[in-house]
């Protein structure tokens, strides 16, 4: 085939430039680590990687909202270990003070005890969570003090009211699951989350109950305090021993979803550095590869330039 | 018998033919990288005999044209090439300025997300990673309904809206840029227009008087190429091999004369068309880089910013459908959370900007600590929508992203195999009409050998005229 001397330069000029574009985009990849950039580098690719990166940082997001459900429920659990001490000692004084070898001061000085375990009890239950400052067990309607207290003449408290609702708030922790550390002070409807202090559907009441027995230990009633004020005290030590036993089925539930959020992510970074990400090896390979040619092209093109006919004539 | 005086102008004919023979190859040795330029070649035929008493006796050798040597065939292909390359290199700009504008791109560096085979980060910069931000700040803002949190949903839905009128205005610009390309093109086009039909006259004029006109033939080649890079057409030839030109139905160069020229008009809706100046008559194009800026324009680009303000429009509405059913930390209610209806539009109400805490979270007036709202809009993520054919906003926004991707990748890799068909075509045209120096150089010799010896009959019948003149008798 007859070859135009311009043909030589012209495609020259357009190997130098394939092959300088070929490096160039290699060399990108060698140093960015990836293999798509831009969506028109593989459209497919970058659509899954989007999807894989967004996936990816709900995970995060559910990581985070796990540790502060943690948080929280470490709060809660405080709480409960200083409830389920006061309702291990309010039984004790129920028992103990049912006994006939006790006097009337014997029980008088029962029930100051009894006074101050219920100024414990309200001051537990109106515990504010750390990091937002709102009350853990007022429900979802946190923003005042969930139990507020009347007193007698002499500070003693005589009734309590909760200002709270029975609702919580969830949590996502994982796709579809959602999840909640919080506690209602109270539940008198008989369904949803059980209720801190009063629950009907055990039959807790515990600041009630604990009224009922000081003021029978005052009234030297003991045999309302065998018969009703134990039964009744040690329906609130099931409800407190169920919510911490709740408590912790939650804190494993929350440490199993963190595991799976952990892991999903991770097998997530798998996936999208199989989408996006350049196998180093074979584009430094592919990189000397187009380097090679790159400088063959250089030599072969400028031997070629120099020669021609006039390099033979006279 | 031609004598003496007959053979010394066989001679010198003969050194004019030589001489001719020389000139050529200069002339193709001095074009050799003149973009368009068709090597000729000198015909040299024998001159006519004379008829003597012993037969025919030739009478030397004389130039009979100097050819250009073209091929109409891949002359013809190159220009039809020329309007698929123009088509396909105009998408690719157009779609590439709206992949810039988008901005959604990987990088491979970054505080967050996966780590890569290299052990870089890969993130992505654009609005997938801040709608995902959006939803991701409402679930915390679920799980612990804090003054900080409040914030931060202010904070990712602005970034989200900015982003969202950026891109807007990007592919604004991108269109904007598509209609002055295709203005530019037009009016390239119409000198080109201009120059052929001043090309037909000058043509026409040297070969009316029997003579060539090889390198204006060759201009006129070039500016067809170059009309064909712009807008698709055809020819037809008219008299005294004059090029008419028709584009899309418009008979636009008649012989020397320019009918009408080409212009651009808004159908309506800013996005220039290209019609008739004159006549206004709209040009149905099928090729060049012309109708492709419009097919992109019109194509890809529409669909981008129809889905963006679409992403933007249905964000709004089941953002506020939701938020605007609540009751903020205090009870109170009416704060809209976006404001807008699309990409240009969108962003974040300055009175929750103002104060985050009256974001309307709490499902009742009662319920302040409620934030089931915010839990509902982070379920937004993974909800399909109605209005998104029924995909969740994250899967359209990346249907979406790897549409302009498959048109840019598709526009690329036409790009690649037109430029590689475009250098096949000019390289064959090269081994026909291309001018190659060892061989013009071949001919220069050749030539200025023959020229010697002719040289040599003039001083050797020189000779003898002076032999006959000193003859003394």
């Amino acid at each position: 085939m007859r070859i135009a001397s311009h043909s030589y330069t012209d495609s020259m000029l357009n190997q130098y430039n394939q092959l300088a574009s070929q490096q160039y985009a290699l060399q990108n990849q060698v140093a960015t680590g990836l293999r798509v950039q831009a969506p028109s580098d593989d459209p497919r690719a970058m659509q899954n990687t989007l999807a894989d990166l967004a996936n990816q940082a709900t995970q995060t997001q559910y990581t985070a909202n796990i540790a502060t459900l943690q948080t929280r429920a470490t709060s809660v659990d405080g709480v409960l270990q200083s409830l389920q001490t006061i309702s291990s000692r309010a039984g004790e004084i129920a028992t103990s003070a049912g006994s006939a070898t006790n006097s009337q001061a014997d029980l008088t000085n029962y029930a100051d005890e009894v006074n101050s375990l219920i100024n414990q009890v309200v001051n537990a239950a109106n515990t504010k969570d750390p990091s937002t400052g709102k009350y853990l067990f007022g429900g979802t309607a946190s923003g005042s003090a969930p139990f507020t207290t009347t007193t007698d003449a002499s500070g003693n408290v005589t009734g309590v009211t909760y200002n709270g609702n029975s609702s919580v708030n969830q949590a996502q922790i994982g796709a579809g699951m959602t999840a909640s550390a919080d506690i209602p002070g109270a539940n008198t409807s008989g369904t949803g989350p059980r209720g801190l202090i009063t629950d009907s559907a055990s039959g807790a009441d515990f600041l009630n109950h604990l009224i009922s027995l000081r003021n029978n230990l005052n009234a030297g009633n003991k045999t309302a305090i065998t018969n009703t004020d134990s039964a009744n005290l040690a329906k609130d030590e099931n409800n407190i021993a169920y919510q911490v036993a709740n408590n912790g089925v939650m804190q494993n539930h929350l440490t199993a979803a963190a595991t799976f959020a952990t892991t999903s992510s991770q097998s997530l970074s798998q996936m999208i550095s199989n989408s996006s990400s350049a196998d180093l090896m074979t584009t430094m390979v592919q990189l000397n590869k187009a380097q090679t040619s790159y400088q063959a092209a250089l030599q072969s093109g400028a031997k070629i330039m120099q020669l021609s006919l006039l390099n033979y004539i006279q | 018998m031609l004598g003496l005086f007959g053979t010394l102008n066989l001679a010198a004919r003969s050194l004019q033919t030589q001489m001719t023979g020389v000139e050529v190859a200069g002339q193709n040795l001095a074009n050799i990288n003149t973009p368009g330029y068709s090597r000729q070649v000198v015909n040299i035929a024998a001159s006519p005999d004379i008829t003597t008493t012993v037969g025919s006796e030739g009478t030397g050798a004389e130039v009979t044209g100097i050819q250009q040597i073209v091929s109409s065939l891949l002359n013809a292909q190159i220009q039809s090439q020329g309007s698929t390359s123009g088509y396909w290199n105009a998408q690719q700009t157009t779609l590439q300025n709206a992949q810039n504008g988008l901005n959604e791109f990987l990088n491979g560096s970054g505080a967050t997300s996966s780590t890569n085979a290299a052990g870089a980060s890969t993130t992505d910069s654009g609005l997938s990673g801040q709608l995902t931000s959006l939803f991701n700040a409402f679930s915390s803002l679920a799980a612990s309904p804090s003054t900080s949190s409040q914030q931060a949903v202010i904070g990712a839905a602005q970034q989200l809206a900015t982003t969202f009128n950026q891109i807007s205005t990007q592919l604004g610009s991108a269109r904007t840029a598509a209609n002055m390309s295709l203005t530019s093109d037009v009016a390239s086009a119409n000198t080109l227009l201009s120059d052929i039909a001043t090309l037909n006259k000058q043509i026409g004029t040297a070969q009316f008087a029997g003579g060539t006109a090889n390198d204006l033939l060759d201009q006129r080649e070039q500016d067809l190429e170059n009309l064909s890079k712009l807008t698709s057409f055809t020819t037809s030839t008219g008299a005294n091999g004059a090029v008419n030109i028709n584009i899309g139905g418009a008979a636009l160069v008649s012989g020397n004369t320019v009918n009408d020229t080409l212009a651009t008009y808004d159908p309506g809706n800013g996005n220039l068309l290209v019609q008739t100046a004159t006549g206004g008559q709209p040009v149905i194009l099928t090729g060049g880089s012309m109708q492709g800026t419009i097919a992109a324009r019109d194509g890809e680009l529409a669909t981008m910013q129809t889905n963006v303000d679409s992403l933007a429009s249905n964000l709004v509405t089941a953002v506020n459908t939701i938020q605007n059913s609540g009751y903020n930390s205090a009870g109170g209610t009416g704060n809209t959370f976006f404001t807008g209806t699309n990409a240009a539009t969108i962003g974040v109400n300055a009175v929750l900007v103002n104060n985050p805490s009256l974001i309307q979270i709490s499902n009742s007036a009662t319920n302040t600590g409620d934030s089931s709202l915010a839990l509902q809009i982070s379920q937004l993520a993974t909800a399909t929508q109605s209005g998104l054919n029924n995909q969740t906003f994250g899967d359209y926004y990346g249907t979406t992203v790897a549409g302009l991707g498959d048109a840019l990748s598709k526009a690329n890799t036409e790009v690649a195999n037109q430029t590689a068909v475009t250098n096949m075509l000019t390289t064959q045209r090269g081994s026909i009409s291309g001018v190659n120096t060892d061989e013009e150089m071949t001919n220069l010799m050749t030539f200025q050998r023959a020229y010697q010896a002719s040289a040599q009959v003039v001083t050797t019948v020189n000779a003898m005229i002076a032999d006959v003149l000193a003859m003394k008798v």
